[in-house]
């Protein structure tokens, strides 16, 4: 485990016995202190959640969830899985263990070998279309639940992202900020400038007088101090809020670590799971490095290391807690690899047949979808598109994917273009 | 069906003052129910103009002088003065910068910033005019980081249709790109006009020149397909090796599609198919930028009277054209005219808007109820760049310094690749300038960056050596002199008497210290601070 963070546990011994003295009166709203008062049970019956395991780069489906030794080259094995006639490649010991949770789609299609634009299909559920901006996944669930179910009201961000390192080309889109993912750096860091300046009660005095400071340009532009009065004060409560504990993973026991395994991967799916208990709507934890041109057996291999245990861990934590049927797990990349090898040891770019996997969100465990032909090119059963995929996630998480929203120059803009979701997997 | 006929030319200068005097008359009439506001005062006006032409805030002797200063033509004044300085150039360089940016489809793309805002900049500071600079960015060639005009091409990595849709948008104002799958629902424009457009761009071609960063790259001309190229498609990119421009069958896309011919929808000139890629984007930046094209001086004088009178002719900064409601279209006209007979000198237009009444009047929220075009100037969110240059300058904190260390959003694992703390900031502030205002809303991180940033609070500290505040205690012992010196850095303007009086009693109640760092502090995070007015 990491160096612990001095900052950080000074911030949340203090601000948290600040807030049980309940000396933030200026605070108002149901969010404040609802995730403290509320018993994490009715969280859960009221939360659905989806959390995504982003795998930059294009991950070979062959040395992950596909494998077809012998005939697609590059030497790696298969083992079996909890599911019977169900094998993974061979560094997925973990997950082949939680087999049975998982639905596994092998037939996923698209026509898009370009990273940036595949990576924004896959996170969008759209190409890019100049003069639009597609809201991410992220930002499509967590509002059309609270749009439906209320959810996202509390303290917390709705859409958390970690670990995509200044990637910034997908997200809240014309969805607006209220939905932009809040990226995180590193998960053992507090999320940047939320460690509080000054002790509460002097926090309040600041914004007291901003507020009196305020009134000649409220009483002039009311819409304008009204909006940012309000978002000085959800910032505010942010960073007062003993939901940000949530952030703190050094309030995971020394067993939670273990499971997860080491490395800021696992880090951040237990961050993600931490998060999601207390009631953020969606996650994304991205793993890059897929992106395997050369030395791809060495470099799976290594990539597989970072993942299966983490992967393996979400499943099995968030089910023992009683969260997985209302949390959709979901690992993908923005396509699949060549089946041949190339001169240099790598494959490339291959969107013409790929996998993904679900799990959670209903998704019936030991599901298998699609085959593809036996050299590992065409999808030869049950092909998915993205738009496909896209309608099962929002079929897991209860969102209609017909609904429209409207984009600039006027432009209704369904949340999936199309599609129908994988029915089959769900029990 | 055949297309309406567009909208008469005008060819003739209007003799415009008269014309203007009346289009004023006639919407203040019109206003009825809300008189148009007040002129704003001095120190706002200052604030507001210094802003929008040079992206910064006035400094506290500017504000000073300009509002000490009894003489009539002090703000045309102002106006020349703010045109003729060097970061009026810098400024502008930088909004035009992100009107391209913003929409790019490839995230690659970004590193473009840099060499974009340094083409426009020399560009700007040459006093090349808009159709000089649209021509340079239409026609580009050449390794991105040296050719910053190769910044639309980049934005879209070459794709054809991508980049028909962009050069529209960007210099016409007209969304075309409905139209590239099948005929506009509201608009006139047809599929086949869409895909006509598109065929002035496609052998235009991003390739490989070896060697590493960003320099890996040139746009160049693509005239010539080696016959191995054309029988050996790759399986993801199935234009490889096309010399022409095809749209695709609907019915069925793997069929081959319909060979177009280049031709500009707007005024029907056309090449034939088989000229050379640079024959055709000359072509295509001329027929643009051509006086007997309306659009082109249309849309840039919508998108900036929008950004600096902050409502604009039409709905959208860039969805306007023949079948969308324009209101004050005469006001337009006159401006689009006159800038057309100045050769498209932007200078020329900021002069014109900054000087003209309605850019004087007082701000009035935009939800008002009351709203009247015009009727007043509207509140904007400052964009990054003037947010982030006045906050270092009400910091006392120096912009070459702080890239060498970290700036007040640099929080080194979110920095991305890209630039410094100006950048940094700007992942956190930045906007498309394209979006309506009213869309455009604060996010809790840039909340947190103001009022919990390590730097800012660093930077309005009192008893750190070196900073503002630690200055202006040591030197100035009365409180109200330290309260009008916070004010003037940070709003450019003085405190009211009620402003005053809250400040005094909130500093007297205790340490004097810690209670002007909790007036700079909600000063810096106050909503006059991240708006002009």
């Amino acid at each position: 485990m990491p160096a612990f963070q001095p900052s950080r546990r000074r911030l949340l011994g203090g601000t948290c016995a600040a807030a049980a003295g309940g000396m933030l009166p200026w605070l108002p709203g149901p969010g404040w202190g609802t995730v403290a008062a509320l018993h994490a049970d009715e969280l859960r019956r009221r939360h659905k959640a989806c959390i995504l395991l982003w795998m930059q780069g294009g991950p070979s489906q062959f040395e992950t969830f596909s494998p077809l030794p012998g005939v697609a080259g590059g030497g790696t094995k298969s083992i079996a899985t909890a599911v019977p006639g169900t094998a993974f490649a061979e560094h997925w010991p973990e997950t082949a263990s939680v087999a049975d949770r998982l639905a596994v789609i092998r037939s996923m299609t698209s026509k898009e070998g370009s990273h940036p634009r595949a990576t924004y299909l896959l996170h969008t559920g759209y190409l890019p279309i100049p003069g639009i901006r597609h809201p991410t996944l992220g930002s499509i669930v967590a509002s059309r639940l609270a749009a439906e179910t209320g959810a996202a009201d509390g303290d917390l961000p709705p859409v958390v992202r970690i670990g995509a390192r200044g990637r910034s080309d997908s997200g809240a889109g014309f969805f607006g900020a209220r939905w932009e993912p809040f990226e995180i750096g590193d998960p053992d860091e507090p999320p940047a400038n939320t460690a509080p300046r000054t002790d509460a009660e002097r926090h309040r005095r600041r914004l007291d007088l901003a507020d009196r400071l305020g009134t000649g340009f409220a009483a002039r532009l009311p819409q304008e101090a009204g909006d940012h009065r309000d978002l000085l004060e959800r910032a505010s409560r942010l960073i007062h809020s003993p939901a940000m504990e949530a952030f703190d993973l050094d309030r995971e026991s020394g067993a939670a670590r273990d499971l997860y395994g080491a490395g800021d991967f696992a880090a951040g799916c237990l961050l993600a799971r931490r998060l999601v208990e207390h009631g953020v709507t969606f996650v994304e934890v991205v793993c890059d490095g897929w992106d395997t041109h050369q030395d791809n057996a060495e470099r799976t291999a290594a990539l597989a290391g970072r993942v299966d245990r983490p992967f393996a861990a979400l499943v099995r934590d968030l089910s023992d807690r009683g969260l997985l049927d209302d949390t959709l797990v979901v690992w993908m990349g923005e396509f699949g690899r060549t089946p041949q090898i190339n001169p240099r040891g790598g494959r490339d770019h291959f969107p013409r047949s790929f996998n993904a996997v679900l799990a959670g969100g209903g998704v019936h465990g030991g599901s298998l979808v699609g085959r593809v032909d036996s050299r590992g090119v065409d999808v030869t059963e049950r092909p998915v598109t993205v738009p496909d995929l896209f309608s099962t996630f929002c079929h897991a998480t209860g969102i209609d994917p017909a609904v429209e929203s409207m984009a600039p120059a006027g432009r209704p803009i369904r949340l999936v273009d199309g599609g129908s979701p994988v029915l089959e997997i769900f029990g | 069906m055949p297309s309406p006929p567009l909208p008469a030319v005008t060819r003739r200068l209007p003799p415009w003052p008269a014309l203007v005097a009346a289009s004023v008359a006639l919407f203040a009439a019109a206003a009825g129910a809300a008189p148009p506001a007040a002129p704003a005062d001095d120190a706002v006006f200052l604030r507001r103009l210094t802003l929008d032409l040079v992206g910064r805030a006035p400094r506290p002797d500017e504000v000073v002088a300009f509002v000490a200063d009894p003489s009539p033509g002090k703000r045309a004044l102002a106006v020349e003065r703010l045109l003729a300085d060097p970061d009026w150039a810098t400024h502008q360089a930088r909004s035009f910068r992100d009107v391209i940016l913003y929409r790019r489809t490839d995230p690659r793309s970004a590193f473009m910033a840099e060499p974009l805002a340094r083409f426009l900049g020399a560009r700007l500071a040459a006093d090349a005019s808009w159709s000089a600079i649209a021509r340079d960015l239409i026609t580009a060639t050449g390794q991105p980081a040296e050719h910053g005009e190769t910044a639309i091409i980049m934005a879209q990595m070459g794709e054809t249709s991508d980049i028909a849709a962009e050069v529209s948008r960007i210099f016409l104002g007209i969304q075309l790109q409905c139209a590239q799958c099948h005929d506009h629902f509201t608009d006139r424009w047809k599929r086949e006009q869409f895909h006509e457009f598109a065929a002035f761009f496609p052998r235009i071609v991003i390739r490989p020149t070896g060697g590493q960063g960003p320099d890996r790259f040139e746009v160049a001309s693509f005239d010539a397909a080696p016959r191995a190229l054309r029988a050996r498609k790759a399986p993801d990119n199935p234009r490889r090796g096309d010399l022409e421009h095809e749209m695709p069958d609907r019915d069925d896309p793997s069929k081959p599609g319909t060979v177009m011919a280049p031709r500009f929808f707007l005024t029907g000139r056309s090449l034939p198919t088989g000229t050379p890629d640079l024959e055709r984007r000359h072509a295509a930046a001329e027929w643009i930028t051509s006086p007997d094209n309306p659009w082109f001086a249309r849309a840039i004088v919508n998108r900036l009277w929008t950004e600096l009178v902050g409502e604009g002719f039409y709905d959208r900064i860039d969805d306007i054209g023949p079948d969308r409601e324009v209101r004050h279209g005469d006001r337009l006209d006159a401006l689009a005219a006159g800038f057309v007979a100045h050769d498209t000198d932007l200078r020329w237009l900021f002069r014109e808007i900054c000087t003209s009444e309605e850019y004087a009047r007082e701000s009035r929220s935009r939800a008002s109820p009351d709203r009247v075009d015009f009727a007043a100037n509207c509140p904007q969110r400052l964009r990054s760049d003037q947010l982030f240059t006045q906050l270092l300058d009400t910091l006392g904190i120096d912009e070459a310094r702080a890239t060498r260390r970290s700036g007040p959003a640099a929080d080194a694992r979110q920095a991305g690749r890209f630039g410094g703390p100006r950048e940094a900031f700007a992942r956190v502030f930045g906007f498309d300038p394209s979006l309506p205002r009213e869309e455009v809303v604060g996010s809790i991180p840039q909340a947190l960056v103001l009022m919990n940033g390590p730097q800012v609070n660093a930077a309005i500290a009192g008893d750190r050596p070196g900073t503002v505040l630690a200055r202006l205690l040591r030197t100035e012992p009365d409180d109200a002199a330290v309260t009008r010196a916070l004010y003037l850095r940070t709003l450019a303007r003085e405190p009211d008497d009620d402003e005053l009086r809250t400040c005094l009693d909130h500093v007297r109640g205790g340490d004097r210290v810690a209670g002007f760092e909790d007036v700079f502090w909600a000063l810096v995070n106050s909503a006059e601070f991240v708006h002009r007015r």
